[in-house]
């Protein structure tokens, strides 16, 4: 390998300028470097010879969803999806998992201005161990139904009533535009406030 | 708000989250690895180097975690913590994985021109080569503040060492780069 020479003729350091560099500072110039040809010269060389680790840099991979699925089921263990809403329609009808109301509750409530984070569950009927999810999702004649419930942490300031309001607004719309399900009782607890 | 608001806020969404998970929360954990999942693959994938065992330590890690949390003892930010288990189980996997030894700094050598993976528009697999070969020390700092935009305080706790041995190492990472980006040239 060529190594990088500690100094430049015009006796300036090179450390400084491949951090320049690699910092993405290199034109930046300082007093010295807008009138240094050495100092101009190193750093579009080092600029070029960089460009392949700006590269990696910049470019920004997403873990693969189903990837990442695959070991939340893992660590769900068996049986977690065998709860289903269902939607009777006269050709047939439709199933929909208790997590989809879930997550689509959580994604709901989070996108609500004044929500820091939101965590949605399905209401426990006293039957399963807490934490367990058991939907009503069978009640009704025309359609399923749900209970949700959303377990949040509130922005300070918020008038947490009418936050609690716009939430169970927000989800009951959300769940029954998406899955045909009727939300019919939407629990807000609001669990913390971040200061 | 500016960016320190913004993750004194992410460290304090965390921290909730991490109770919950604690108390046996599954939903309070998926919503951290939700916040996590992309630096977890990212980090694992740059120290790793390829991406199949990038899937794997992901996979490990997420799974891993769950009952892990129970001895995270929350004396640093959870984000310290989970990004020190991250890279120790990608230099692991690497260890386990790769015939050899890790190369020393005199053993690089080109294997490869960038100019014609350039030309070739492969200007990333250029790059990722290059940090690939790159020994331990110096990869893991790079990684973590040349290309995850983490702060020297921060690496070093990750770590485990000194802000002035992670601006070091970081240095001497960017120094063979540069070498041997030119010597491809």
């Amino acid at each position: 390998m060529t190594e990088t020479p500690a100094t430049l003729p015009c006796g300036r350091p090179t450390a400084p300028l491949v951090e320049q560099v690699a910092e993405g500072r290199a034109d930046d110039l300082d007093a010295h470097q807008r009138q240094c040809p050495h100092c101009r010269a190193a750093l579009g060389e080092y600029a070029r010879l960089w460009a392949p680790v700006a590269a990696v840099t910049a470019e920004r991979p997403k873990a693969p969803p189903s990837l990442v699925e695959a070991a939340l089921r893992t660590v769900r263990g068996r049986g977690d999806d065998t709860e289903y809403g269902r939607i009777e329609s006269p050709q047939g009808h439709t199933r929909v998992a208790a997590r989809v109301v879930v997550a689509l509750a959580r994604h709901l409530a989070a996108q609500v201005p004044g929500v820091e984070v939101a965590l949605g569950g399905l209401v426990a009927d006293g039957h399963r161990p807490g934490g367990e999810v058991v939907p009503d999702v069978e009640a009704g004649v025309t359609g399923g139904s749900t209970a949700v419930r959303i377990t949040l942490a509130a922005a300070y300031g918020q008038d947490l009533q009418a936050l609690g309001e716009r939430i169970r607004a927000a989800v009951a719309r959300g769940v029954r535009d998406a899955t045909g399900l009727e939300p019919v009782d939407v629990t807000v607890h609001v669990d913390d406030v971040f200061v | 708000m500016d960016a320190d608001d913004e993750r004194d806020r992410g460290a304090q969404i965390d921290r909730w989250l991490v109770g919950k998970a604690r108390e046996g929360d599954p939903q309070a954990y998926e919503e951290l690895i939700r916040r996590h999942r992309d630096r977890i693959y990212r980090i694992a994938l740059r120290i790793t180097g390829n991406p199949a065992d990038a899937d794997d330590v992901t996979q490990e890690v997420v799974i891993q975690l769950w009952t892990a949390l129970a001895g995270f003892a929350g004396t640093s930010a959870f984000t310290t913590w989970l990004y020190r288990v991250v890279v120790n189980r990608s230099l692991d996997h690497r260890r386990r994985h790769r015939a050899g030894p890790e190369p020393r700094e005199t053993d690089l050598a080109p294997v490869a021109g960038p100019e014609r993976s350039v030309v070739a528009g492969e200007e990333v697999r250029a790059g990722l080569e290059a940090i690939a070969r790159l020994p331990e020390t110096q990869r893991v700092p790079l990684v973590l503040c040349q290309i995850e935009g983490l702060s020297y305080a921060q690496a070093a706790a990750i770590t485990k060492t000194s802000e002035a041995t992670v601006r070091g190492r970081l240095a001497r990472a960017r120094a063979t780069l540069l070498a041997e980006m030119r010597s491809w040239s």
